[in-house]
């Protein structure tokens, strides 16, 4: 064990270093007041739910119950979504791999020591943001200072068997799949986040939840509400002492509990186990992994951007060719596919003839909100591809710096890059999503035309801001989303998106109810349309221009 | 002390090194030179136990690396060519991280850090982190901390990377007044000048084969050559085999 805390020492003392140094102290209280900002929000609408849920008579506890087995269960697949990720990256991907392995130490307690770093790193947020929705039922119930001590003692384990088994799942992809392909272990681990997270979302059932209707009696629906999860599922062990531990039940509390942390235990000797027999096989093939993981045609790549001058063409096809190539691209790439999918799964499912509202101001109304919505997908996307354009360039920036190009041509490829396929899935998003709501051809334009406009500005802020707060030193560039470019470009993106959607939301309204009214619009009224939608396209072009000359001077003024 | 038995190593159809046979004596320093890609680096790498071999096994002080991997690597002093130093230490505190690790002694750890240390010229600035050092004050923290456990056996690829030319004469002189103690060293380079000057045995080795090996005398006569300089015997010896 010596030698574990020996190997986690140095994430110790970094971070005691870390602490040390003067600077960041804004960046600190920043960060940390937005994250107190979500946390008090979180706290708050759980407290309102429970609340709510308390005045129900009769099924207000199975409700209660229910969204605290659901919570426990979008943890737990959170848990495994992150651990998934973080152990790869510990595991197999970091730069210190290489001095630890040449070290004296018994591959298993290497392995013990990077898994309880990513065991931490994964879950460190995913508790901190899911205390406030405990603590919000602990105060709602009443309970005492035991269901306090009980939150620890029942996420701690569920966390050890979410890495434990991500672990597992690591371990063996990495074996299975030959690592000069590693690109496929990426295929899978995006595979394997889409069917967690169908899965996680079908046994949710959420619509039974609001809809009592679709049980063909009261009693149904409260036998389908009070229905037990799984008790294979890691989170019903959890949920059951929780639910134990709020009734002030200590002793079946604490048995599930134990049951919770036997299973960690368990897995947990399991994963180390597994790791003494295969993880230096896995680590050894991650190093010789030398098959190029993608064919781009060099030939119609230089045929496609001929239009182009030389060196503006150099740095396009090097940009198309080594996002395709970055192994660490393809789990992204997944991810947001299946977050995409369940996105336009929910407008499929929605029960807008059962609404009392108008169906059709409904249909436009949702339409209208969604414009926003594909926007702010698009910001996260942006965020995740875009942000970090720049900084991707990392030690090799010096290339492009040295080269006959222009710091302003090199951001404005970046750009046109990324907006083509930006805006292609935006409008995918958009047009799928409207169909589903059968809107009327007024608001498919409008929204199809409003999208067009946003995803430029959108897009270029993200360049734009990517280069005004690059980090070339990163070991994960796409990380640096978290920095504090990163956060402005998110609130940014954010208020344009917004003050996109409010100028256009009153002359939309103003014009479907003359529509409905069969009236036709005044002089001032057409004044005010005109005018609302003049500005939303001069901010649009704002939106473009300014991020983009932000970026270049900032990111100039950093290379002197 | 360092014995190769058909040592492999095979990424899919490329045989980075193909059946390498060598054996290294206590205090010999020994130089392993070779072009680029020619599998000097993935030697190392599976010397120092970072990567398995296809085929073969790597002997050190008698203990197989595959099967005893701690007790191989304690006899070992890995100097890699970039070295991996966590930027957020200071330069003692990593070297207190690698001790820890080998189980020197407080005790002793603090004479030996502090005689490093003095040594490379580190001393003044130990207490600073480790993302303020140069590229060669990395080098040659990275080398201090190979050395820290008194390995039998240091391996060490390219060791004059970013050295000024006072440290490179740093380097050589340790280097001798370790084999004289018994140490052995083996050592990659592309300084055919640094491998003439001190070792004592050279390998050559070419796409994977390990084409000559000897004193630069033997990799004369092994050349055909007469009074020439080891540039020259390498040129001739790795022309030789890219031709054949």
């Amino acid at each position: 064990m010596r030698q574990v805390v020996s190997l986690l020492r140095p994430r110790l003392w970094s971070f005691k270093n870390r602490g040390h140094a003067k600077k960041g102290g804004i960046r600190f209280f920043v960060f940390g007041g937005i994250g107190l900002f979500f946390w008090t929000g979180i706290f708050a609408v759980s407290y309102r739910v429970l609340v709510y849920f308390q005045r129900v008579e009769d099924i207000g506890d199975i409700l209660a119950y229910k969204l605290l087995s659901m919570v426990l269960l979008t943890f737990f697949s959170l848990l495994i979504f992150s651990s998934i990720l973080t152990a790869l990256s510990k595991l197999y991907l970091s730069r210190d791999l290489s001095l630890v392995h040449s070290l004296p130490v018994p591959r298993e307690k290497i392995f013990l020591a990077k898994w309880i770093e990513s065991t931490l790193d994964s879950s460190w947020m995913v508790i901190v943001y899911t205390i406030p929705v405990f603590i919000s039922y602990a105060i709602v119930y009443e309970s005492g200072l035991f269901f306090y001590a009980n939150i620890a003692l029942a996420l701690f384990p569920l966390c050890i068997i979410a890495s434990a088994l991500s672990a597992l799942v690591v371990l063996a992809a990495v074996v299975i799949l030959p690592a000069s392909r590693i690109r496929s272990i990426f295929v899978f681990l995006g595979f394997a986040v889409f069917i967690i997270l169908y899965v996680a979302f079908r046994l949710l059932r959420p619509e039974r939840l609001v809809n009592p209707e679709a049980c063909s009696s009261v009693l149904v629906y409260l036998r389908s509400l009070s229905a037990p999860a799984s008790p294979l599922l890691p989170s019903t062990w959890a949920f059951d002492s929780l639910k134990a531990a709020l009734s002030g039940d200590v002793r079946n509390s604490l048995f599930h509990a134990a049951l919770s942390w036997s299973g960690a235990v368990f897995l947990a000797f399991v994963a180390v186990w597994a790791a003494k027999a295969v993880y230096f096989r896995g680590f050894s093939k991650t190093q010789a992994a030398l098959a190029r993981p993608f064919q781009t045609q060099s030939k119609g790549l230089n045929i496609f951007f001929s239009f182009l001058p030389g060196p503006a063409r150099a740095v396009a096809i090097k940009e198309i060719k080594t996002f395709w190539r970055d192994q660490t691209q393809w789990s992204q790439i997944f991810l947001v596919g299946a977050l995409i999918v369940i996105y336009i799964y929910n407008f499929s499912v929605l029960p807008l003839e059962k609404s009392p509202i108008q169906t059709a101001y409904l249909q436009n109304l949702l339409s209208f909100l969604n414009m926003a919505l594909a926007a702010f997908v698009l910001t996260a996307v942006t965020a995740r591809f875009a942000f970090p354009a720049v900084s991707i360039e990392g030690n090799s920036f010096w290339i492009v710096r040295s080269g006959p190009i222009s710091i302003r041509a090199f951001l404005w490829i970046k750009l046109f890059i990324y907006l083509v396929p930006l805006l292609i899935l935006s409008e995918i998003l958009i047009v799928a999503t409207n169909l589903l709501l059968h809107v009327t051809p007024l608001m498919m334009y409008l929204s199809v035309i409003t999208v067009f406009l946003l995803t430029p500005g959108v897009v270029a802020m993200g360049i734009g801001l990517g280069a005004a707060y690059p980090d070339f030193t990163s070991e994960n560039p796409a990380q640096s989303v978290t920095s504090f470019g990163g956060l402005m470009f998110m609130i940014l993106s954010a208020t344009y998106i917004g003050t996109v959607t409010i100028l256009e939301a009153g002359p939309v309204y103003t014009v479907f109810m003359a529509g409905i009214r069969g009236h036709g619009l005044s002089y001032l009224q057409w004044a005010w349309v005109v005018g609302s939608f003049s500005v939303a396209f001069l901010l649009s072009i704002l939106a473009i221009v300014l991020p983009m000359r932000f970026g270049r001077k900032r990111l100039l003024v950093s290379l002197i | 002390m360092i014995r190769l038995k058909g040592l492999s190593k095979h990424y899919g159809n490329i045989k980075a090194v193909n059946r390498l046979n060598l054996s290294v004596s206590p205090g010999e320093i020994f130089g392993f030179i070779g072009p680029n890609g020619a599998g000097k680096t993935t030697t190392i790498r599976m010397m120092g136990g970072l990567l398995a071999p296809t085929e073969g096994s790597v002997i050190i002080g008698g203990v197989d690396m595959a099967r005893r991997p701690e007790k191989a690597k304690k006899k070992i002093g890995l100097i890699p060519d970039q070295p991996f130093l966590y930027e957020k230490l200071t330069g003692m505190e990593f070297l207190q991280f690698t001790a820890d690790l080998y189980g020197i002694k407080q005790d002793a750890f603090a004479e030996k850090a502090g005689k490093f240390l003095n040594m490379f010229s580190l001393f003044g600035r130990a207490h600073e982190l480790i993302e303020s050092y140069s590229h060669g004050m990395k080098q040659r923290l990275a080398i201090s901390a190979a050395l820290l456990h008194d390995p039998p056996v240091v391996i060490v690829d390219e060791p004059m990377v970013g050295l000024d030319p006072r440290g490179m004469k740093m380097v050589k002189d340790l280097f001798r007044t370790l084999a004289a103690q018994g140490t052995t060293i083996f050592m990659s380079t592309h300084t055919l000048k640094l491998a003439e000057d001190v070792c004592d045995r050279i390998g050559i080795i070419n796409k994977g084969l390990l084409v000559a090996t000897g004193t630069l005398t033997d990799l004369k006569h092994a050349a055909d050559m007469g009074e020439v300089d080891l540039e020259q015997v390498f040129f001739q010896l790795t022309e030789e085999e890219s031709a054949s």
